[in-house]
């Protein structure tokens, strides 16, 4: 049941790349028959016309396929969380697991659901940390920059991180491919300055390390 | 698991589980884990079924050892029991070969026990030996060869096995000789000693009483009691081989609520998530209060950075948190209970949910518990990464499911706490002393610390330390004692220069207060708090000015921006301060930067504001030739100073401050 939207998300990107494509040979197939012949043919446009619409009718059932499940989903989550009050942080705890940030579309079928206003959901996510409203990158890199990290360099383990992907923290790389994220602490402080990559920790990391430990995440990406 | 009756809880109190005759442990907690602890975990596994060994492979969260992970705990027949440290797959390889099966140690790796001895009472079998001096010209190596070649001179090579160990637990004390299974200890020992020795002690079974090292270890563990020793996912095991439930068992069948809290009085336990109000107090206010539902939370939103405690208790010895909430649940009468924990902690969240279910099967959550007609749940509440959700009243907000701003008080939470109704909301280190305050007393817990600050404290020792660890002292202990003789002093042999304590509400303590027992008085006498417990040491190489620019930019990062004084305060604050730390500030900053402080603390809404201007503060107070030195060294100085935090500090040749 669990659907991915960052992968359906990238389709319809694609698709759109794809749509573009198509409209720039249509109108030169349109220009060229409208030079050659001063009009369009009948058929050729009565053609064209059904090519269009299939793909309209396509693109729907895609669409409405991909709003009952973001609906079934939103349903189950909410079902688990039903009977409890202040179940919004874990509802959004619950989506943000499945999907690696809270989409728009999925906010707003929630606050239907719930019966509450959208700004009120946005009010929670955009307060805590922890929510995010952009995908996320098919690899992360975060350095910790709790205090015994920062004291042993993780500013510089930062600035490296930066350089290598060019990127600051918060943000992804264009490809998609790495994210560069700060966190305030996680806990492992015996080993600082700690380095979490895709979800494996480092520690005792040095500036020389980054370069290295990207290149790991990527090839880890290829043997997949 | 079936559920219990009261029979079998007094059972369980009576005749305590057994361990198996050989075992190894391997602690898997999250900086374990991120270390290579489940590698070798699996490594053992594999070895062991391989060659159909019967040796028991179980889990235990941390003993704190956190310089040392991952950490493994063996006992095997016919030897000593030993912590080792940095271990891999290979050493667990070898741990298998070498320690099972030839009863041989493995050098390197070995961390010595603090429980050491005054006494030879077993014949020795094995020698740890470690150069606990300066690094460079470590002597271990030779030690560990004339202690050999004197053994065989004895005729006692085969029956002696000499061990490099990985750390002593006593530091700067030249060259330290551990004698085992009685763990007998001798420092500054020197090579003229040696021939004595073996001769007196390991042929002889004589303690040399010149060369003993008489001081016992400064740690009590009182919260960390059960941590490394248990398996943290096993509620059999916290019952049957840490007294579990016992201390609930006694509360719920043999005192009343009054009594409870009464206990707690007794003991002088205080909130250990900073501020220090007495816990029965806390209690005694929530259950005086009129209510049909009383609410009771464990606040584990740990968020000062460099504090890990929290997270490695839930994560070592959860039941003993939950069984510390539901003492207080039936001190004040209240049926509900949540676990406010951070969504940063995964590992320790699913323990904790797990404990919840393992005590729900066996009985001792639910309706009508035990047959006594007292009811309590609880669950789990995750946080999403706001510091200020540690506030009381942020906390409830985020619990409720809103943006978690703090509101005014009074009303306390006590008085108006989750969804209107009173409220007690401990730390997770408080809860897990309530446990074994039931269990042996009041006035136990009260005979440990000083007059004003009861029992212990844990500590998560971070930063420019040698051993970076958790550490739990009595309170009273002073801040040299804890960074030199526990954790074995500054890293590299350099001068300390502070120690800060309590994290972004907390200040820096200068090397000259070291000596200062610690208690929530003394530290705030000096400009910092107690707080959760973090403690960073600092050496001569950090500048003051950036860690307060540090501490105060996650303050600013973190304020809720919901009163003035903390959202413009804070802001205004840093970029003075970062004009000063770039060398382009002028005296009247300082100034300014002092009435902020001062607004700030007087007119923020919670304790977040309040406490923000502490790291600065503190630093003013006790570096100010900091502060002057930037303003006057200007731009050039400030680059300077920047190049040196980033260059090795080794390489940067001490210059003169004025030129001749």
């Amino acid at each position: 049941m669990t659907t991915h939207l960052p992968a359906k998300h990238a389709e319809t990107g694609g698709g759109r790349d794809l749509k573009k494509a198509d409209e720039a040979a249509l109108l030169d197939l349109l220009e060229t028959l409208e030079h050659k012949h001063g009009f369009i043919p009948r058929e050729i446009s009565e053609e064209l016309t059904r090519v269009i619409e299939v793909r309209l009718e396509r693109l729907r059932r895609i669409q409405g396929k991909l709003d009952s499940t973001i609906r079934r989903d939103v349903k189950v989550h909410v079902a688990r969380w039903r009977e409890e009050e202040g179940n919004l942080i874990m509802i959004l705890h619950a989506i943000q697991n499945q999907h690696g940030y809270v989409p728009r579309e999925v906010a707003m079928e929630l606050a239907r659901e719930l019966g509450v206003k959208l700004a009120r959901i946005y009010e929670v996510i955009t307060f805590y940390h922890y929510f995010r409203l952009q995908p996320p990158g098919a690899h992360s890199l975060t350095v910790c920059n709790g205090t015994a990290c920062y004291l042993k360099g993780s500013a510089d383990l930062l600035n490296e991180s930066r350089s290598r992907l060019g990127v600051s923290e918060g943000q992804t790389t264009a490809d998609r491919q790495f994210q560069l994220e700060v966190v305030r602490c996680i806990g492992c402080c015996g080993m600082a300055p700690a380095v979490v990559v895709d979800g494996q920790t480092h520690g005792r990391v040095k500036t020389s390390d980054i370069p290295g430990l990207i290149e790991a995440a990527k090839k880890q990406e290829s043997k997949k | 698991m079936k559920p219990l009756s009261r029979t079998d809880l007094e059972a369980l109190a009576r005749s305590p589980a057994s361990d198996p005759a050989e075992w190894i442990r391997v602690q898997l907690d999250t900086g374990g884990i991120a270390a290579g602890a489940e590698i070798v975990f699996n490594e053992i596994n594999r070895i062991r079924l391989e060659r159909q060994l019967p040796i028991a492979l179980l889990r235990a969260g941390s003993v704190g050892y956190s310089f040392a992970d991952p950490v493994v705990e063996v006992q095997a027949r016919g030897m000593p029991r030993v912590h080792y440290g940095r271990v891999d797959a290979q050493v667990a390889g070898r741990i298998i070969s070498e320690h099972c099966g030839t009863h041989q140690l493995v050098d390197e790796h070995v961390i010595a026990t603090r429980r050491r001895s005054l006494t030879l009472t077993d014949p020795v079998t094995h020698i740890l030996v470690r150069d606990t001096g300066p690094e460079s010209g470590n002597k271990t190596e030779f030690f560990q060869f004339s202690l050999t070649e004197e053994l065989k001179r004895r005729g006692l090579a085969g029956k002696v096995q000499v061990v490099r160990a990985l750390d002593m637990g006593v530091y700067d004390k030249g060259i330290v000789v551990q004698l085992l299974p009685s763990a007998v200890t001798y420092a500054n020992v020197l090579a003229s000693d040696v021939a004595r020795i073996v001769t007196k002690s390991v042929a002889g079974g004589k303690v040399l009483e010149e060369l003993l090292w008489k001081e016992t270890d400064k740690q009590v563990r009182v919260v960390l009691r059960n941590c490394g020793a248990i398996d943290p996912d096993s509620l059999e095991d916290y019952l049957g081989r840490a007294q579990g439930y016992q201390g609930f068992r006694r509360a719920l069948l043999e005192l009343t609520p009054e009594q409870v809290i009464g206990e707690l009085k007794a003991s002088g336990l205080r909130g250990r998530g900073g501020a220090g109000f007495p816990t029965w107090l806390k209690w005694q206010l929530t259950r005086a209060q009129p209510a049909a539902q009383r609410y009771v939370i464990c606040n584990g939103d740990e968020g000062d950075p460099g504090a890990f405690m929290d997270r490695s208790v839930l994560e070592s010895d959860p039941h003993s948190v939950l069984e510390g909430m539901m003492i207080a649940a039936y001190a004040m009468g209240s049926s509900q209970g949540y676990f406010y924990i951070r969504a940063e902690y995964p590992r320790a969240v699913e323990r904790i949910e797990r404990a919840i279910v393992q005590a729900r099967e066996a009985g001792l959550l639910g309706e009508n518990i035990l047959g006594t007609g007292f009811s309590f749940n609880a669950k789990v509440r995750l946080g999403a990464g706001a510091f200020v959700c540690g506030e009381e009243t942020a906390l409830i907000a985020s619990i409720e499911g809103k943006r978690g701003s703090p509101s005014p008080r009074p009303p306390y939470p006590s008085v108006r706490g989750l969804w209107g109704k009173p409220t007690a909301i401990n730390n997770v280190e408080t809860l897990a002393s309530v446990p074994a305050i039931l269990l042996r007393g009041g006035a136990w817990f009260a005979g440990l610390g000083t007059e004003s600050s009861k029992g212990t404290k844990v500590f998560a020792v971070t930063g420019k330390v040698r051993n970076a660890q958790l550490v739990e002292v009595p309170m009273g202990t002073t801040l040299h004692d804890i960074v030199y003789d526990v954790c074995g002093g500054v890293l590299d042999g350099k001068d300390i220069k502070g120690v800060q304590t309590g994290g972004p509400s907390g200040g820096v303590i200068p090397s000259q207060h070291l000596d200062t027992p610690i208690s929530y008085e003394t530290l705030q006498k000096l400009g910092s708090i107690m707080g959760s417990g973090g403690m960073l040491v600092m050496d001569q190489h950090d500048s003051m000015v950036e860690v307060a620019k540090f501490y105060l930019r996650f303050c600013v990062d973190e304020s809720c921006g919901k009163c003035a004084p903390c959202r413009i305060g804070g802001y205004q604050m840093l970029q003075i301060l970062d004009r000063i730390s770039r060398g382009r500030g002028s005296p009247a900053d300082l100034v300014t930067i002092r009435r902020i402080c001062s607004a700030m603390q007087k007119a923020s809404l919670c304790g977040l504001g309040q406490t923000a201007p502490n790291p600065v503060l503190s630093t003013l107070r006790y570096f100010d030739e900091e502060y002057k030195a930037y303003l006057e060294g200007g731009p050039s100085y400030a680059r300077k100073m920047s190049r040196a935090s980033t260059a090795e500090p080794a390489r940067e040749p001490a210059k003169p401050a004025v030129a001749p």
